[in-house]
């Protein structure tokens, strides 16, 4: 109860006062620092660790390099990543036989590791056996580029290295862009290798051995990482270094908070504000606000094929005439990104083979209730409608519009928010009958999606459809080598998806990138997250 | 004048120093000991629980593009969750016998690394907001307790309902938004200290203790702006249940007998309000005051959240969400610890208060 003396009150109150009166403290000049902030974390230095967060992926990408990697191209006037140009990032070149069966990477002979050694094609090689071997996440990444087994690779010299695949396949190239396979400095890691982790898996988590951009600092799993500048580094556009000397990643699980920080300029760019945020910011013009639709993502209603009364195609027909697709684009996005809905195809085929393209469904009552009729349930039904609680802020208001419209049609909803953990357990035993999930696609060829998303008895095929015909398309489409064929396939896969219509497509929702006015060179990535290494400040 | 607090304070002087901190420590221990069963018992449980509650680790943290059977399985292999649950519960007892709590698969750390990162955080905040609280708290109650029915009274009543009845995460995004966003006189509400500061090293874990002992000045002043937003948020829930008992129970002893007699011998005004009605009164405070602690130890989960302060609430809901069941199992665990020490440290305080309590 010394406490209580009034002296010491005095002394609470006066620094309470002294705190109210300080103005805030500038602790150094920041132009030569970028502040980024996501309400996710990183979780780990290597990518290809189960669990690892897409927050982890945008660090990988800048502390370790790839053979190659993406270029860039411009949509709707702005920069999106080109899933048909790719560029070397530690390949100088590269050449691919004439029957595509042989891919031969000419290595930098001025590449270095961090730690000063020059960059071989021996690591290149341990790099990529251990991508395909070990029990990790690129193992699975990468077989969809037919590349699967150690055999495959070869060190012809030092600075030459050569793939060999099965078969032609299109999409070898590009998976060796994506986030798993980084090329590791083997001869640091091997000295972390234990005999129950032959590929130092456990070191590589909280450590780097790379070549990249940048340096890390400090790494505290879900709080920050802050990242120095690698000053040798020089395989950014145009040859040059990164621009920024540092690099802080931060961790701000509010996005209320995340909106004050870019707004206030304390932050530098964020990627995941709530749309309404995002719209504000932009309607306030302080702030630059990149929106790009998600080019290689969809949010999907799905319905379970194999389960009643969604088993019956009028049953699927029925909802997909039955939902409010402008409102709920509105009311969960505030009309930010691309809607899937509400095309016109000519004589009722699909104007091209690209996937996603918008579907001709709109708002139908009528139609809905005769194709009710024909599935045996005129007086329609009940059902369960599940979504994530992680997606709420959008999934929320877009379940209570589609509930309220399925009512008008007999169709009883009950609506069910699940926590992400129990969700993906469901889905993955195909439990749910009805539901709202997103899926995005790395490499957005058509095949990719339908051999992914639709076929086979796996996680990612919500809808749970087994449609041999199409299967056997998309199998086919895979190693299609000529491009009016492989048109002529898609269209064909489009048609077969309108008429069954297993899930419907609803959106493709933006990514606003909010920044600071003085940013530069934000390109939208595969990996839909920001490319640290692309932006420098005016 | 037998119970008045001038009759305890001679008993108390002549009463040997030693043989009475040896008495305390010895009770503390006892007291310690006979927790340990109940500490038992919520590992068990929380156990479990975790393995009850619908939801798959395994599934979840495959979630990532292309996983499939093959990463579940490995996961799965990894959690140890392949096994059978007797024997799961048998091999995390006995890794808990040796201080390991497991790994998380969130963080891809150890948890007792975790949590023993996280919880000076998280105590360093609870403190300090349990400070503020009490010393708002203590002299709003007396002054409601002096002027009972009086406009003081009603102001006080006002104040707690409106801390009380207004969430964290609100109170939390409206100080941010007042001090931060429109008047910008807080710094940014992101973590511990300012991130262009550079940490102190860590010694308890405690940043105000620790840039005072690296002798940095500008670092604790970086370090204590941050903190007062979200210890007032914390604060601002708990005041109301501290200032309500603050009121009764001195309303009780100034009423009573000796408060009368008190005043009948024409002693100061101050020294009878807080020599001798306070001190009889604070019994009360010390109890709900334990309470409190340990469950804003717990339940600052959203002010952790809206001020994306590292403690160990928030790490323990995204623990939950997720599923992963080591981080879940470690905070719980942790949680209960901490729950019987403050229930320990009260006791030994209510000695203090009231020596009359430790006898027997």
């Amino acid at each position: 109860m010394r406490l209580m003396h009034s002296k010491q009150m005095l002394g609470a109150a006066a620094v309470l006062a002294l705190l109210v009166a300080a103005g805030p403290v500038r602790a150094q000049t920041r132009a030569e620092t970028l502040r980024y902030v996501t309400g996710a974390s990183v979780n780990t230095l290597d990518p290809n660790i189960p669990g690892s967060t897409r927050e982890a992926f945008a660090v990988s990408l800048s502390t370790y390099d790839r053979l190659v990697s993406f270029g860039r191209k411009q949509l709707n006037g702005k920069w999106v990543f080109d899933l048909d140009s790719i560029r070397g990032e530690l390949a100088e070149s590269y050449d691919v036989s004439p029957d595509g069966l042989k891919i031969t990477f000419h290595l930098r002979k001025d590449a270095k590791f961090q730690d000063g050694t020059p960059v071989t094609a021996d690591d290149v090689k341990w790099s990529l056996d251990r991508a395909v071997t070990a029990k990790i996440l690129g193992k699975a990444q990468l077989l969809t580029g037919s590349l699967t087994d150690a055999s495959q690779f070869k060190v012809i010299d030092p600075a030459v290295f050569e793939v060999t695949l099965p078969k032609p396949d299109k999409l070898a190239l590009p998976n060796l862009a994506t986030v798993y396979p980084i090329i590791i400095n083997s001869k640091l890691a091997k000295a972390h290798v234990t005999e129950e982790d032959p590929w130092a898996q456990a070191w590589l988590k909280e450590n780097t051995a790379g070549s990249g951009a940048y340096i890390i600092e400090t790494f505290k799993p879900g709080e920050q990482v802050i990242l120095k500048r690698n000053d040798v580094w020089n395989r950014g556009l145009g040859g040059k270094q990164a621009f920024f000397k540092r690099l802080i990643v931060q961790s701000v699980p509010e996005a209320a908070t995340r909106a004050n920080l870019v707004e206030k300029g304390d932050v530098d760019i964020v990627i995941d504000l709530q749309a309404s945020d995002a719209q504000s910011l932009e309607a306030k013009g302080k702030l630059q606000v990149i929106s790009t639709p998600q080019y290689n993502a969809i949010t999907f209603v799905s319905m379970n094929n194999q389960m009643p009364p969604f088993d019956k195609a009028d049953v699927r027909r029925a909802i997909a005439y039955a939902l409010p697709y402008d409102d709920m684009f509105k009311a969960a996005l505030f009309g930010r990104g691309a809607p899937l809905t509400g095309a016109t195809w000519a004589d009722g085929k699909p104007p091209s083979g690209a996937f996603p393209i918008p579907q001709p469904v709109k708002l139908d009552l009528d139609k809905a209730k005769a194709y009710l009729k024909a599935a045996g349930y005129p007086d329609g039904f009940s059902t369960t409608f599940s979504f994530n609680v992680g997606q709420a802020a959008t999934a929320e208001p877009m379940a209570a519009l589609l509930k309220e419209s399925l009512a008008k049609i007999g169709i009883k909803v009950d609506i069910q928010k699940l926590p992400d953990a129990q969700m993906s357990t469901q889905i993955t035993e195909k439990k749910l009958p009805f539901f709202t999930e997103g899926v995005v696609a790395w490499l957005p060829s058509t095949d990719y999606f339908y051999r992914n998303f639709y076929t086979g008895d796996q996680r990612w095929n919500y809808s749970s459809i087994n449609n041999p015909e199409l299967t056997a398309i998309a199998q086919e489409a895979r190693f299609e080598a000529d491009k009016v064929k492989y048109e002529a396939d898609g269209k064909l896969l489009n048609a077969i998806h309108f008429d069954q219509m297993p899930q419907i497509p609803l959106w493709q929702p933006s990514q606003d990138a909010v920044m600071a006015s003085s940013i530069e060179g934000y390109t939208y990535q595969f990996h839909r997250q920001v490319d640290y290494r692309d932006l420098s400040r005016k | 004048m037998q119970g008045s607090p001038g009759w305890r304070t001679t008993v108390q002087g002549g009463q040997p120093v030693l043989m009475k901190l040896a008495t305390t420590a010895k009770r503390a221990g006892r007291r310690f000991a006979s927790s340990l069963p109940a500490l038992f018992g919520v590992l068990i449980f929380t156990f479990l629980l975790m393995r009850v509650l619908p939801g798959d680790p395994a599934v979840f943290f495959a979630s990532g593009p292309n996983a499939g059977k093959e990463e579940i399985e490995t996961i799965r292999k990894q959690m140890g969750l392949d096994k059978p649950v007797p024997q799961q519960l048998a091999l995390y007892l006995y890794d808990v016998g040796r201080g390991n709590l497991g790994r998380s698969l969130m963080t891809g750390q150890n948890v007792t690394k975790d949590l023993r990162e996280r919880l000076p955080a998280s105590l360093e905040l609870t403190f300090s907001a349990l400070l503020i609280a009490l010393v708002s708290a203590i002299p709003l109650g007396i002054l409601a307790a002096l002027r009972p029915g009086s406009a003081i009274d009603h102001g006080v009543r006002l104040f707690c309902a409106l801390g009380v009845c207004i969430p964290t995460f609100v109170s939390g995004l409206l100080l941010i938004y007042v001090f931060y966003y429109l008047f910008g006189v807080a710094p940014d509400p992101t973590g511990r200290v300012d991130i262009f500061i550079s940490q102190p090293p860590s010694r308890t874990g405690f940043l105000l203790i620790d840039f005072l002992l690296a002798g940095d000045l500008d670092g604790w002043w970086a370090a204590f702006k941050q903190l007062i937003l979200p210890a007032c948020t914390m604060a601002l829930f708990v005041i109301a249940p501290l200032a309500r008992i603050t009121r009764a129970s001195m309303l009780a002893s100034l009423g009573s007998d000796f408060v009368r007699t008190a005043r009948s011998v024409g002693l100061s005004w101050w020294r009878i309000v807080v020599t001798y009605a306070l001190r009889n009164a604070i019994l009360p405070v010390i109890t709900i005051a334990g309470i409190v602690f340990s469950t804003m130890l717990g339940a600052n989960v959203l002010v952790e959240k809206v001020f994306s302060w590292p403690g160990v609430a928030s790490y323990a809901l995204d623990a939950l969400l997720s599923s992963d069941y080591a981080p879940v199992q470690g905070f719980v665990l942790l949680m209960a610890f901490v729950f019987v020490i403050v229930n320990l440290v009260v006791d030994v305080l209510y000695g203090i208060a009231d020596p009359r309590i430790s006898i027997g």
